[in-house]
């Protein structure tokens, strides 16, 4: 298929504007009346569900148990998710660590991209709430490979746009606006940390793998399936950045 | 009727003490101005449109709300802590289904 | 295979998209709201068509810049006793320019102890949001802010 590739001048036109972007920066007044939103935060309501849910079907006894982990230790180590799990033999996220356990329990699993699994996954990332994103690229070779997959991904161009996530997510591309919002450094604002978040404009609870379908989606990529290899790979890669950085679950989201 | 939380801020107060009371309610304050992008009807308003505040069953604020307010509505006042007891609230829609939540007032003296 | 860059600095100075926020449908196509209700008939239907002097004894609080126009933060704080025979009575929210411009109607006692209510509201456009309030002695007072909505990014 003939990959239809856009002319710098276009690309220009239609999206970025790297002067004066300074005019869509949040002022500080602003920035402290969305940053007090946190403390009633609707997605609270969503988390409180994903523990009635938790405490049901997985149990952080459960969750301890599977991933071989003292149930004391779960919140350090959830902070170090995606990880290698032995008993999937896989890279996984915390979600797809659920379904197994729902699995194990004679229950049908709650499919990856549902209202339940989001609410759950939330909650269950929430328990490391404090503490500081742990996530070791180097731990084993799985975990490698995936990081080097999630790399690889991430500055792959791709789609009607010929963009690749590096387009729009990289070092020389923050602080200008596309589309009227300011390009954040993924790693300083933390993606990894505040996602799931609830969305303002979706009214609802988000992941961090589904925010990265809907800006494929936008960027008019092909949009990568909910815990594939390669969108495991990808939020890897996009929670290294992150690394050293406070869990805070559930964020709030424009 | 949707889930709801009621937060009193701060967590420590006083009798005498002016705290605030959050309330969140999940609820999708349909406006009644959308189309169903599969359907391409229009999706029938659906908003909270009374809210009341009891402290100790005593009416203290009661509130008309419109499909303006954002959906999984936020809604905060403050209260004069006087004695112990419970602040309830209550809520009810436009198609007449109706909701409580309410949340225990414990003063440190 | 060559990372595409296309960073040319253009002098641009493009102002900020105020577009229909999604929730709202067009002029056209909107059906007319039971709830429907301009400013005018709004506060006449309120205030019983009785003179409204703007006062700095409300402090109104919205964002210069709302990031969407579905949930945009309002806070108003009224500078006013809160007893027994003297005491806010109500405070109105308003989305000036919606089509039913009424967000909330708050009826305050003395009990609340302050003047005071915050809520979230939905905001189609750019527009001023205005907080009407009512004292026991009933007279009315009013303050208005603009807050510019920006429909952007990406998703």
């Amino acid at each position: 298929m003939k990959k239809i590739v856009l002319t710098t001048a276009l690309l220009v036109s239609t999206s970025l504007m790297a002067a004066d972007s300074s005019q869509f920066s949040m002022s500080a007044a602003d920035r402290a009346m969305y940053e007090e939103m946190l403390e009633n935060n609707p997605a609270d309501i969503f988390v409180d569900e994903g523990s009635e849910l938790f405490d049901e079907l997985v149990t952080e006894e459960g969750l301890a148990k599977y991933l071989g982990i003292e149930t004391k230790d779960l919140p350090k180590y959830i902070a170090g998710f995606p990880r290698y799990v032995k008993n999937l033999d896989m890279v996984a996220g915390l979600d797809q660590v659920m379904q197994a356990i729902m699995c194990e329990n004679g229950k049908k699993p709650f499919k990856l991209k549902s209202k339940k699994m989001f609410a759950m996954l939330a909650y269950a990332k929430s328990l490391a709430n404090d503490e500081k994103i742990n996530l070791d690229v180097n731990a084993d070779e799985h975990i490698k490979a995936a990081y080097k997959l999630g790399r690889q991904i991430y500055n792959t161009p791709r789609g009607g746009r010929g963009l690749a996530c590096l387009s729009c997510h990289s070092e020389a591309t923050v602080g200008l606006a596309l589309r009227t919002q300011i390009l954040p450094n993924l790693g300083k604002v933390n993606a990894a940390g505040t996602w799931p978040a609830y969305r303002m404009t979706k009214s609802s609870l988000r992941t961090l793998q589904r925010r990265f379908q809907g800006c494929m989606k936008n960027a008019l990529m092909a949009v990568i399936p909910i815990g594939s290899k390669e969108m495991v790979a990808l939020e890897v890669y996009v929670t290294d950045m992150a690394k050293g950085k406070p869990i805070a679950i559930p964020g709030l989201k424009r | 009727m949707g889930k709801a939380l009621v937060k009193i801020k701060p967590k420590k107060y006083k009798v005498g003490d002016i705290v605030k009371v959050d309330f969140i309610a999940i609820h999708p304050m349909e406006t009644g101005l959308r189309k169903d992008k599969k359907t391409g009807k229009i999706i029938p308003a659906k908003y909270i449109n009374d809210v009341k505040f009891y402290y100790n069953d005593k009416l203290f604020t009661s509130m008309d709300i419109w499909e303006s307010t954002s959906t999984n509505p936020y809604l905060s006042v403050n209260l004069k802590i006087t004695e112990p007891g419970k602040v309830k609230v209550t809520f009810k829609d436009n198609t007449g289904e109706a909701g409580e939540k309410s949340k225990k007032i414990k003063p440190k003296v | 295979m060559k990372r595409r860059s296309f960073l040319k600095t253009v002098a641009a100075t493009a102002p900020l998209a105020m577009m229909s926020a999604p929730v709202v449908l067009s002029a056209k196509e909107a059906p007319k709201s039971p709830n429907a209700m301009d400013l005018k008939t709004a506060l006449k239907t309120i205030t019983g068509g009785k003179a409204v002097k703007d006062s700095d004894k409300i402090k109104l609080t919205v964002p210069e810049i709302a990031e969407n126009g579905a949930v945009v933060p309002v806070k108003v704080n009224v500078d006013h006793p809160m007893e027994a025979n003297n005491y806010v009575k109500a405070i109105h929210v308003f989305a000036t320019q919606n089509a039913n411009v009424r967000c909330a109607d708050v009826h305050l006692t003395p009990m609340n102890g302050k003047g005071y209510f915050a809520t979230r509201v939905k905001l189609a456009k750019s527009q001023n949001v205005m907080a009407l309030v009512e004292l026991s002695d009933g007279t009315f007072m009013k303050a208005e802010k603009p807050v510019k909505v920006t429909i952007g990014g990406c998703g």
